[in-house]
């Protein structure tokens, strides 16, 4: 059979693999873009933030209702229908991968469903339902993703253990639900369980939940979990899981005491891992970390000339926005621009609730590096559009270089803190300093003026809050 | 701790080692030098910064070593503990004071800092890194910088924070333009063979009989590209005349004595120095500079003398500050003293740099008029040949005198002829009306 050509192929339509075939495309490449599963859009769009976000908000919904009875508004205590709520969720999923099948299409970018595997630096195989197909390609760009971690200790095919994926086909509410992994996916899970009525219990095997994000950030979701989830452990160490009927007996070590409980499903969200397995990789040049991501540099360059590796694959933080960064990097410096990776700021967002948000320097971050800081902070009490709508649990600070007065990190909590962070990135990247930011007008009454607030407060001049002069 | 190469003075960033003091497991202390660069026209001494044992020597002799470079790791002998990161840089500073994040280019060449006519981009490790902070640039600034292969870490930020923004970037451009402009006419001494070798380079000498080959020394490395800079850039003018110093003579002879008694001596060169300063001081543009980048003439209204001193390795041009400021007596004797340093080679780069003007006096040896060539950035140079008996017409009667030849290389660009013939008749005046009450002060 007579291979198809191609300049560039992407294996992989998640964030990473469609920025990368549309952005090839927009540079005038003929592109085949790959895709095993029937919809595209990877795990992001199909099991990933998507379908998180829309659950997390049909969550907030319950939540706000049964707390606003102190406004004067009384709810009933709302009936949950769990296949309708999936399918406003589906809807919404395929709304997006169909948008993205028809920007492909817009754009003469060919779109093959099937799974790809390569026979060499230069040619992909695809199987597709219509049986094999053989790509002979310029450049390919891998953007196959990752998967959620399931160790083999906990896979006993019961799926009553599940995985982020499964957790979000919410086939049911169970009574008492265990959180194996208190990252950001099982924080997110656990309070859309909590709220639709699960009995949540986290056993974080470290000592702090939601690691990464700086203490004071994650403290006033702790206190919000600590009302809605049954409890929080850290320092636990899961030993064992087993079938017990229709429950799952879960033995573990808490606070060096064996203990063993029955749970109605097991949440296991302790990592992802990449999927570098069975790509033909071996017959390329591409070389893997001792994980499994592929090695690539800071242009996104593999160890093999044609190949490009963008998104989880490539290691680093795990973030969409992160793979499609990278895919435009790998897409320039396909078509000989110079890009690179370096110094670029990716923000993260733990959709809790209250949500947290930061980005470039962590306070922590500073203090393992040695790098001299000051941090100033601006409390959400004093911000009257959060005390609107009763929501205060916030903070807004700014990491900062007291020499040059620059800003190097941002981190926001509280409610819409993801929204609020563009700023933050915005202001990092530009190498803005904290009077940029004072100076700059912020609408009143919002949140963003709590960015502003803590910049002036750097100067000790914040109208609402109050700290000595400098 | 560690020890690392210091900053060298304007414009050196990479030296020789040509010795080193201590060995691995010796005891120093805090000042004691552990090792000596020879850069460019001096050998310059590294001193520790604190008392210790010294567990590795990362540099063995003859290595080229840069601004930066980790040469020396120290355990602090005392007790106190070594900082919460557990190691601590110590950045040796000679000279200069310590740096800015991000330090303007420093200039080219050991004595070009007067007049800045080139600003060069100093190597990375010139830059103290200073972790987790990349240049404060926007994107597109970034993306710019990359395109043209530009360290933005290099490039001055002119924005609030140090922000570097498109017209910053700009500026640094235009700047290594120059350089490389100047680059092509000088080439950079130790270790960066960037010019095109000259003819001779190509014939082997041998075939025509026995040749025997030393390898140039960074001095005379040095020494090839001043001049060949100051050769292509500097269009020159030599002004020639003659000062009849019977009388200066006879003065010397008067107070040489005297002099002996304070530990001092006095030379013609001396005289010159001390004839020379008011003359510079009635003719600024002789001891001006031209900017060409800013196009601005700068006036320097200081008087450091450079003094070519022959010594064994080659030509070494120390200055002599504030001339002006100095009696005779103080400068014969910061004359003396420092040359015997040059002959040593124990002159700092620091003290080769700031001149304003130069002095080359070939009396000693025994020649006649030449015709220097201008130490650039300075606008001129006084060449001093042999006195000689000579028979001259004075007041219609045939006399014998003595007649130093005198030749002022000038920078034509910014000296005109005329300037020039006025600065000589007005320097003859001077030695030949020479003050005693000069000779007296101080005494």
């Amino acid at each position: 059979m007579k291979p198809q050509q191609t300049e560039v192929v992407i294996v992989g339509a998640g964030p990473g693999g469609y920025a990368a075939a549309f952005y090839a495309a927009d540079k005038g490449k003929k592109v085949v873009l790959v895709e095993q599963d029937k919809r595209l859009g990877g795990v992001c769009l199909n099991t990933g933030c998507i379908p998180s976000k829309t659950l997390l908000h049909a969550s907030k919904l319950v939540a706000e209702a049964a707390e606003s009875g102190v406004r004067g508004i009384h709810y009933e205590k709302p009936r949950i229908d769990l296949s309708q709520m999936r399918a406003w969720k589906d809807s919404i999923l395929e709304k997006l991968s169909q948008g993205i099948a028809a920007l492909a299409q817009r754009r003469g970018v060919e779109v093959m469903y099937g799974r790809g595997y390569f026979e060499d630096s230069s040619t992909l195989r695809v199987e597709t339902s219509e049986g094999q197909k053989f790509i002979r390609f310029g450049k390919a760009i891998v953007a196959v993703g990752s998967k959620a971690a399931m160790p083999t200790a906990f896979d006993l095919g019961n799926p009553r253990i599940m995985t982020s994926t499964e957790a979000l086909e919410i086939e049911e509410v169970p009574g008492d639900l265990l959180i194996v992994g208190g990252g950001y996916i099982g924080m997110e899970l656990g309070t859309v369980y909590a709220t639709l009525g699960s009995s949540v219990v986290v056993a974080e095997a470290a000592g702090a939940v939601l690691g990464g994000a700086d203490a004071d950030l994650v403290r006033p979701v702790l206190r919000r979990v600590e009302k809605s989830f049954k409890e929080i452990r850290t320092g636990v160490k899961v030993q064992k899981m087993s079938t017990a009927g229709r429950q799952i007996k879960v033995e573990m070590e808490v606070g060096g005491k064996n203990i063993a409980e029955l749970y109605d499903r097991v949440l296991v969200s302790v990592g992802r891992q990449p999927n570098s397995d069975d790509l033909g990789l071996a017959n390329t040049k591409v070389t893997l970390d001792e994980k499994g991501y592929i090695k690539v540099n800071e242009r996104q360059e593999t160890a093999d000339s044609n190949i490009f590796a963008i998104g989880d694959i490539a290691g680093g933080v795990l973030l969409a926005h992160k793979a499609t960064k990278e895919a435009r990097i790998a897409v320039e410096v396909m078509t000989g621009e110079s890009s690179t990776f370096e110094h670029i700021i990716i923000p993260a967002v733990v959709f809790t609730d209250p949500e947290i948000a930061w980005c470039g320097l962590t306070e922590a971050e500073a203090h393992e590096k040695g790098i001299t800081v000051e941090v100033s902070k601006f409390p959400w009490s004093a911000s009257g559009r959060a005390l609107s709508f009763d929501r205060v649990d916030g903070l807004t600070k700014l990491i900062i270089d007291p020499k040059s007065e620059r800003v190097l990190g941002v981190g926001i909590v509280g409610a819409g803190a993801g929204e609020l962070i563009g700023e933050g990135v915005l202001a990092i990247e530009m190498g803005a300093t904290a009077r940029d930011l004072a100076e700059s007008v912020h609408p009143h009454p919002t949140l963003s003026e709590t960015i502003a607030e803590c910049a002036e407060a750097f100067y000790g001049t914040a109208v609402h809050t109050y700290s000595r002069r400098k | 701790m560690d020890v690392r190469v210091p900053r060298l003075g304007e414009g050196a960033d990479s030296g020789t080692v040509a010795t080193i003091f201590v060995k691995e497991g010796d005891h120093i202390r805090k000042d004691q030098p552990v090792l000596e660069i020879e850069s460019e026209k001096a050998v310059a001494t590294i001193p520790c910064t604190a008392d210790g044992r010294v567990t590795a020597i990362h540099v063995k002799e003859g290595d080229v070593i840069t601004v930066g470079q980790l040469v020396l790791s120290i355990a602090e002998g005392s007790e106190q503990s070594a900082g919460e990161g557990g190691r601590r840089v110590i950045d040796v500073t000679v000279g200069d004071e310590e740096e800015d994040l991000h330090p303007l280019p420093a200039v080219a060449g050991p004595s070009a800092d007067a007049a800045v006519p080139v600003e060069s981009a100093p190597v990375a490790s010139d830059i103290p890194e200073k972790a987790g902070l990349p240049p404060a640039a926007a994107p597109t600034v970034r993306k710019m910088a990359r395109e043209l292969g530009i360290d933005l870490r290099l490039v001055r930020g002119s924005e609030r924070g140090g922000r570097i923004i498109v017209a910053d970037l700009k500026r640094y451009v235009q700047q290594l333009q120059q350089r490389a402009t100047m680059t092509q006419l000088t080439p950079m001494p130790a270790g960066v063979p960037s010019r095109t070798p000259s003819r001779a380079a190509a014939v082997d000498f041998a075939q025509w009989g026995p040749v025997r080959k030393e390898k140039v020394s960074i001095l005379r490395k040095t020494i090839s590209a001043r001049m060949s800079e100051s050769w292509a850039a500097v269009p020159r003018v030599t002004q020639f005349d003659e000062a009849d110093i019977t009388a200066l003579l006879q003065l010397k002879k008067n107070y040489d004595k005297k002099y002996e008694k304070k530990g001092a001596r006095l030379t013609l060169t001396v005289l010159a120095l001390k004839a020379l300063v008011p003359v510079l001081k009635r003719h600024p543009i002789v001891n001006a500079s031209l900017d060409e980048i800013s196009g601005e003439i700068v006036f320097k209204e200081y008087y450091h003398i450079g003094i070519a001193v022959d010594t064994e390795q080659g030509l070494i041009v120390p200055v002599l500050r504030d001339v002006d400021k100095s009696t005779l007596l103080q400068i014969s004797l910061d004359l003396a003293q420092l040359a015997e340093r040059a002959r040593q080679r124990k002159v700092g780069l620091e003290e080769m740099q700031g001149g304003t003007f130069t002095v080359s006096n070939q009396g000693g040896i025994g020649s006649g008029p030449f015709t220097p060539i201008v130490n650039v950035p300075e606008a001129a140079i006084l060449g001093m040949g042999r006195g000689m008996l000579k028979p001259v017409v004075r007041k219609n009667r045939i006399e014998k005198r003595t007649i130093v030849p005198l030749s002022l290389s000038y920078d034509h660009r910014l000296v005109d002829g005329a300037n020039a013939a006025r600065f000589m008749v007005d320097l003859v005046q001077a030695f030949e009306n020479f003050n005693e009450s000069d000779l007296k002060a101080g005494l």
